[in-house]
């Protein structure tokens, strides 16, 4: 694939004559024109894992959170393992939320070093808080008892 | 022939008489009065309003996009934002640049951003409120070529790759048309009236920030038109086409698309429709 660069302002000579202040946060950049203009933009791989079925789970654990917030209240006992599995969806609620920010706010075509590194760190993050949790359930009171005594403080 | 004859005559003498009564009857009433009226039209008093309108000239790169001051009196203008800017163009500045053409909101020519909402300036109307200053930018996050004119290359390549047009697996029978129900026909309304303005794509910010990827509002909402004809019969390689990370789920349902449509039509929902046959299979 050829890069056409179209536009004046794509130049790296318009820079000379730019009165811009240059901003070091994620400037726009020159226009990037994939092919020839009457070219369609490429169409990508089918890839349900990253689209559709991953969409599907997003969904299904938003739901699922839910009655599994509820449940405990609703009952008036507390099961280690429903806080167990309210707090594993938690984290996998918050760890495609992430995820989302990062492939949105870095974009792949500009920054590809940058989006790895910040995929791997979510995914240490994730790995830390879900080792966390586990103490947290195992040795202490857990997420639900622990929210029910902060409320009564 | 007799009968229609005898009719139309009764039909006379019954406006005759009338017209001897002085009674308000709209046809006959209106001849009389326009007689009578003044021959000359009152003069309105001149109502200025201020634009303000982006101005930037590829021929001289070093100098910095500004907003260009125009004073029109509205009196002497028609009531849309086209209408005033063809009259800066004409009577004011020649080197106002911008797109337009059908001035009747059908070809989506003027897509620009007025006021703050992305919108066509032939179906905005101009607020007759003098004391506030309108002012008039190009679509937002779009490479501007000059003044209010956008480079929407990427967008047509873009519509291009979701292939707007009917495929089929057999072949044509002869003489026959590609028949659809009513029913079916129905699901293409307010999909089918999108005249590819550009508005609601560029007032998405997952689309600002992904445009190189993302398809956006427009042309999913036109991926969708296809993949809900009835008569299309490459609806799941349609579908396969949007299946991956970038394409459709950039979508956030954030809205804008929908609350800026000059032509009042609905792409979130469109692509909510994509989303809900991704997930359970065709509907």
């Amino acid at each position: 694939m050829s890069m056409l660069r179209t536009g004046l302002r794509a130049a790296p000579k318009a820079r000379v004559f730019s009165t811009t202040a240059t901003r070091a946060i994620l400037p726009a950049g020159p226009q990037v024109i994939d092919g020839t203009v009457n070219d369609a933009a490429k169409i990508p791989e089918t890839n349900p894992t990253h689209g559709s079925y991953h969409w599907s789970f997003e969904r299904l654990i938003s739901v699922a959170l839910v009655p599994l917030t509820v449940a405990p209240f609703a009952a008036g006992s507390l099961h280690p393992i429903t806080d167990a599995v309210l707090g594993a969806t938690l984290v996998m609620h918050s760890h495609i939320g992430f995820q989302n920010c990062i492939v949105d706010y870095i974009p792949h075509r500009k920054y590809p070093k940058s989006l790895k590194a910040a995929k791997w760190a979510l995914n240490g993050a994730t790995a830390v808080v879900l080792y966390g949790l586990y103490e947290f359930e195992t040795n202490d009171v857990g997420i639900t008892e622990a929210c029910k005594r902060i409320w009564k403080a | 022939m007799n009968a229609s004859v005898f009719a139309r005559s009764a039909l006379r003498a019954a406006a005759t008489s009338r017209t001897a009564v002085p009674v308000s009857v709209r046809g006959l009433a209106s001849v009389a009065t326009s007689q009578t009226a003044p021959a000359t039209p009152e003069t309105k008093k001149p109502l200025m309003k201020k634009f303000q309108v982006y101005r930037w000239n590829p021929d001289e790169p070093e100098k910095k996009p500004y907003m260009q001051e125009y004073e029109l009196d509205l009196n002497q203008t028609g009531p849309m934002f086209l209408d005033a800017l063809i009259r800066m163009k004409n009577e004011v500045d020649p080197t106002l640049t911008f797109r337009r053409s059908c001035r009747e909101g059908i070809c989506g020519s003027c897509a620009m951003n007025i006021e703050g909402t992305n919108t066509l300036a032939c179906l905005c109307r101009i607020d007759r409120d003098t004391s506030k200053v309108a002012k008039i930018y190009p679509l937002p996050h779009t490479y501007v070529v000059k003044d209010l004119v956008p480079d929407l290359t990427q967008f047509y390549k873009q519509y291009k790759s979701i292939k707007p047009y009917l495929q089929r697996k057999d072949a044509p029978t002869p003489m026959k048309e590609n028949l659809q129900s009513i029913a079916d026909r129905k699901k293409l309304d307010g999909m089918y009236e999108c005249i590819l303005c550009a508005c609601c794509s560029t007032s998405c910010p997952s689309y600002w920030w992904n445009s190189s990827e993302y398809l956006g509002p427009a042309v999913l909402m036109q991926s969708y038109r296809w993949i809900a004809d009835s008569r299309d019969q490459f609806t799941e390689e349609r579908k396969a086409a949007l299946d991956n990370e970038m394409s459709l789920y950039r979508c956030h349902t954030i809205m804008n698309c929908a609350r800026t449509c000059p032509k009042g039509l609905n792409p979130g929902l469109a692509i909510a429709k994509i989303k809900k046959e991704l997930a359970f299979g065709s509907s």
